[in-house]
């Protein structure tokens, strides 16, 4: 159905400028991604909060879920700077969000959801001059929920802010620092080898495998500019 | 549209690198066709009678002539507009006529190509059996026929093909229920002429439907929004069923001989002279029989393991007074009911486009049947009987898609969206209607409102809030903190403010209510944020020190096999103590390990994950009782350990509750039965968790963590079959490669082997035949569970542990009028039963599957009996599972 309207399931025109995956390769992964970007969030909000509302697209009943949130840090901080990525088990759920969560609230922000080729390792942290998210760099406007707000007047953020500070200092990168979210049902391990023998199939092979899209390092700064 | 944003910043550096592929949404030429097929679709958006012999001309001057591109647009603009039907019949109907200037017909008419076109498209519907358009095509063909492009004769085939269905051996509500109405919307705006040509044709199509309907009572006794659960009879007031509004509405049309069709849709031909061409006819059809995929799986103990969800009768809820918002069991309130329904199921792919259309609906309905805007131009003079508030009757109609029984066709979310975009596109007039349908929706609670609509009602209240500054008037309902803690109205509140603090946080939401319900005496909210509870926090706590040690090793990362070890110095300490040793030791070790890991692990929803990944080694070997190796399916009294250990944990978080009891299971340290005996049995021992301490019953929380529970052993079949039906594919490409490259020698051994033995699997089939073999097992050990807690729940003997006395009394009809006077366990009791009737209802395509066996297990100690309770235990599952 989509002559009429346009399906808000599609993802933007936003790209990692310097990833060597040509467009086309790029576009058969978001045609099956499972993970979404998600942004304009404030830096207050907590996993929990996201867990709750991205649950509402969650399918548990056809073998989906929530699999894992990466929360956006300031590479400096390691603070919530604003954005994350949710990824689920199936593709439905993620355009599900697509379709019916980006552009509402939570915490009382209008957050956006931009299907995403996947997480890679680094980009939980901000691209940013100053460790945040690249449009924070820039913004001009007073948004107390993204660092701009003023002491007196949001006594309620300061105790939150406090947590929050709190909540990843001991955030690391490399290798193993995001949890991995745990894969599909597996026979117990005792009923063991002969089942691992023969060529090892792939569908729930959990491994951040491509490496043309994983190893480079790719500290662009566009990276979170177009994606609010 | 998100993705129309104009590049920001820097836009010019970044674009030196892109290649052809950047621009995802590159400019699309439009042939002039195209703009013609575009101009058909987008035909009165401005004003259709004015554009009506505009669109005309333009189609008939338009050269070359390519009558499928034409049908396409029309069958788009059919099934995907189906406010605009009547104009579209109105333009083939122009079409159809000879253009005044030619003299002579030289083959058929234009219009009748066309309609011949799209005929073939109908056909594709209908073969593929996709309802909804097979339906509004079927609208389409019905105001032809009144427009008398198309004969009533053929018409009437049409329809009876689709009553045919409802006399098929064995019909499914579902398939019965479409074809019911495809029938009965083509008689409701074909009748004018159609009661004309045959008044008994006419009875006939009106008589199938009714006698399907009479033949498929029992199921609505289980689907109704108001449960009266000691009444046989069915009645509902605030709600009508489907198939029972659309013979309400067709009966009053025929009583009139269908004078009122014209005052409830619109029929812009009915003033054009009568064509002087020949009618067409329809083509007969037959519809098709329902495509039944067998992947000949069943489980290990052979029963059937397919799912087929099973359509149920569908009773919307009625918020309104009928002078409101329509009766939909009346012609117009159909159309109307209808209509909004078929914009809210087409557009779900864009919530935001729907709402616009059905702020706009009023635009296509006959003037007079809303009421106008205020300050517009012309004031129509109200219809009496009509002059209806468009706000409300869209939002009733939303929410009773939303709410209808045992779940609703689109997720909980997108109706929730959609009513979110309807406030922003008109907080004034939308506002308003949403504020008046909360209070009627609350006003009903403790009268029967079924618990599962309660529990959503909930869910929308909170998601709705958070989008609207959590801006409610709660000092309204202060009254109603006299009422028993478990009524309705007062679960409502909680449940609601619970939800609001997971979108929220804890002192924002208390900041909404008044002094009444911010006191801890008013048991409305918590009084603090829901943090976790690491029992061995407590100084006083004589194990503080051992639990103190578990946590510096899960600080200093160290490894799982070390705190195994350690976990078993200290359990043989705990032993031997002086004062006689714990008396459980086991117990007490897991409970240590468990809360100390989840201290590490509660920072974030993250955090817990990391911790448990890091240690899963730890989790399974005391998972299984401290047994060497962690295989077989563990221990199931360590299991229930590690389950309350992370409930009390988090007792004052029940959404962690449901957090960390999922990931257990996700990976694979409990199983779904776990869940379920544990929600059953040992929950109760951590008395701040459960609203329903005391005797033996279950609230909405206890049925999330059982519908948790469940859905993850029906998901993980689901992934073990699709991935079967792969594998299979895969192994039969193989073999008929290897057949066609016959025995040439490059064949990898793998093939090489089967091309020997063809009828062997292939390992990884083998192996995902075995998996689904004991995920079935898992699936069907966890329903019976279920069933058999609900039971003892519901019947409990009187030796049982804690039986609720009152299961029996709150189901009888003086129980429920008494219902003033419950306390906290009638409360409990009353629904319990309600999310019995829940659990059957929403699973019984699964339990359909076992319903023998599991019959067996739990009911057959009812055998004779005279219960009540076990009566109606056995007729709420007989209904569920199709047996009455």
């Amino acid at each position: 159905m989509a002559h009429v309207v346009s399906p808000l399931d599609q993802p933007s025109n936003y790209k990692d400028s310097q990833t060597r995956v040509d467009r086309r390769v790029q576009n058969d992964l978001l045609a099956k991604s499972t993970t979404l970007y998600i942004g304009n969030l404030s830096f207050y909000t907590t996993e929990e909060q996201i867990y709750e509302l991205f649950t509402k697209c969650a399918s548990p009943e056809d073998g989906g879920g929530i699999k894992r949130i990466i929360m956006g840090l300031d590479r400096n901080t390691r603070t919530p700077c604003g954005f994350c990525f949710v990824e689920y088990y199936t593709h439905a759920e993620a355009l599900a969000s697509m379709r019916y969560v980006s552009g509402t609230k939570l915490d009382e922000r209008i957050i956006r959801c931009d299907l995403d080729l996947g997480y890679r390792e680094g980009r939980q942290f901000g691209r940013g001059k100053s460790g945040g998210q690249v449009r924070d760099e820039h913004r001009q406007d007073y948004d107390p929920g993204r660092g701009g707000w003023g002491a007196q007047a949001q006594r309620l953020e300061i105790e939150r802010r406090r947590e929050v500070e709190e909540r990843y200092q001991d955030a690391t990168d490399g290798p193993g620092a995001v949890a991995g979210g745990g894969g599909d049902w597996k026979e117990a391990e005792t009923s063991g080898n002969e089942s691992r023998l023969k060529r090892g199939r792939s569908p729930e092979d959990e491994g951040e495998g491509d490496t043309r899209l994983g190893q480079r390092a790719r500290l662009d700064e566009d990276m979170d500019a177009e994606r609010m | 549209m998100s993705y129309d944003r104009p590049h920001r910043g820097g836009g010019n550096r970044r674009r030196q690198n892109r290649d052809d592929y950047d621009d995802r949404r590159r400019d699309v030429y439009e042939s002039p066709a195209d703009k013609l097929k575009a101009a058909i679709i987008k035909f009165g958006e401005v004003d259709v009678l004015e554009e009506l012999p505009l669109l005309e001309k333009q189609i008939r001057e338009f050269t070359p002539l390519v009558v499928p591109n034409l049908s396409e647009a029309f069958r788009i603009a059919v099934t995907e507009q189906p406010f605009k039907i009547p104009y579209y019949a109105a333009l083939l109907r122009r079409l159809h006529d000879l253009p005044e200037e030619t003299a002579t017909v030289d083959g058929p008419s234009l219009g009748k190509q066309i309609l011949e076109d799209f005929w073939k498209g109908f056909q594709a519907y209908l073969d593929k059996l996709a309802w909804r358009e097979t339906r509004l095509c079927i609208h389409f063909f019905a105001h032809l026929t009144v427009a008398k492009l198309i004969s009533t004769d053929s018409m009437f085939a049409l329809l009876q093909s689709f009553t045919a269905v409802l006399e098929e051996f064995g019909v499914s509500h579902g398939r019965a229920k479409k074809a019911a109405v495809c029938a009965a919307e083509g008689l409701m705006i074909g009748g004018p002429i159609l009661k004309l040509s045959s008044a008994e044709r006419v009875q006939e199509i009106i008589n199938a439907i009714q006698a399907y309907n009479d033949s498929a009572t029992s199921p609505k006794w289980l689907t109704g929004p108001v449960v009266k659960m000691y009444s046989e009879e069915v009645s509902t007031p605030n709600a009508d069923e489907l198939l029972d509004t659309v013979l309400q509405a067709l009966r009053t049309l025929d009583e009139s001989d269908f004078a009122e069709t014209a005052t409830s849709f619109s029929q812009p031909y009915t003033t054009y002279a009568d064509p002087d061409l020949t009618t067409y006819d329809l083509p007969s059809v037959l519809v098709p029989p329902e495509v039944i995929e067998l992947d000949g799986l069943s489980t290990d103990s052979g029963e059937e393991a397919q799912v087929k969800k099973e359509e149920w009768p569908e009773y919307f809820l009625r918020l309104f007074d009928n002078d409101i918002t329509p009766d939909p069991k009346t012609p117009a309130g159909y159309a109307v009911r209808a209509g909004l329904l078929d914009i809210l199921d087409i557009f779900e792919v864009n919530r935001k486009e729907c709402a616009r259309l059905l702020i706009e609906y009023s635009k296509w309905t006959i003037p007079g049947t809303f009421k106008p805007k205020p300050g517009g131009s012309v004031v129509p003079e109200p219809v009496p009987g009509k002059d209806w508030q468009l706000e409300s009757t869209i939002v009733e109609n939303v929410l009773g898609a939303y709410l209808v029984l045992p779940e609703s066709c689109h997720k909980s979310i997108y109706y929730i969206g959609v009513i979110t975009e309807l406030c922003k596109l008109s907080p004034s007039t939308v506002g308003p209607a949403v504020g008046k349908s909360i209070r009627k929706l609350y006003s009903t609670l403790g009268d029967g409102l079924d618990v599962e609509v309660a529990r959503r009602f909930a869910e929308w209240f909170a998601v709705h809030m958070s989008n609207f500054g959590f801006q409610w008037v709660w000092k309204e309902w202060i009254p109603d903190l006299s009422l028993s803690i478990q009524h309705p109205k007062r679960a409502f509140m909680r449940r609601a403010l619970e939800f609001e603090i997971r979108l929220s946080y804890h002192d924002r939401i208390l900041k909404t209510l008044p002094a009444e319900m911010q006191a801890p005496e008013g048991h409305t909210i918590g009084e603090q944020a829901p943090g976790p509870d690491f029992e061995y926090d407590d100084p006083s706590n004589p194990h503080r020190d051992a639990a103190q040690s578990v946590l510096n090793l899960f600080r200093g990362r160290a490894e799982a096999k070390d705190v195994i070890s350690h976990l078993d110095t200290l359990k043989a300490t705990l032993e031997t103590s002086d004062d006689g040793g714990v008396v459980n030791a086991d117990a007490l070790i897991r409970s240590i390990a468990i809360q100390s890991l989840l201290h590490i692990g509660s920072r974030s929803f993250s955090h817990l994950l990391n911790a448990i990944e890091r240690y899963l080694p730890l989790l399974r070997s005391i998972a299984s009782g401290g047994a060497s190796s962690a295989g077989g399916s563990g221990n199931p009294e360590a299991k229930a350990d590690i389950l309350t250990a992370s409930a009390a944990f988090w007792k004052h978080n029940r959404h962690m509750v449901a957090i960390v009891f999922d990931k257990l299971m996700q990976y694979q340290i409990v199983d779904p039965t776990d869940v379920v005996g544990w929600t059953f049995i040992n929950r109760a021992e951590i008395k701040e968790l459960s609203e329903s301490t005391g005797p033996l019953s279950l609230s909405a929380f206890e049925w999330d963590l059982l519908k948790g529970a469940l859905d993850k052993a029906n998901g993980r079949v689901m992934i073990a079959r699709r991935k079967i039906t792969t594998l299979r594919k895969e192994d039969d490409d193989t073999r008929a490669k290897a057949k066609a490259d016959g025995n040439s020698m490059d064949v990898d051994a793998d093939v090489k082997a089967e091309d020997e033995a063809p009828a062997v699997d292939s390992p990884a089939l083998t192996t995902a035949l075995k998996a689904f073999a004991s995920l079935t097992r898992e699936q069907k050990g966890a329903l019976s569970r279920t069933l058999d807690g609900f039971v003892s729940c519901l019947a409990p003997a009187a030796t049982d542990l804690n039986p609720n006395p009152h299961a029996r009394i709150v189901i009888s009809d003086e129980g429920w009028n008494d219902r003033a006077a419950w306390d906290k366990d009638q409360w409990n009791a009353w629904e319990t039963w309600g999310w019995y009737r829940q659990f059957c209802r929403s699973y019984a395509p699964y339990l359909r599957n076992y319903s023998t066996t599991l019959f067996t297990v739990s009911f057959v100690k009812f055998e004779g009996s005279t219960d009540p309770a076990a009566e109606l235990l056995k007729k709420t599952w007989n209904v569920a599972t199709g047996q009455e």
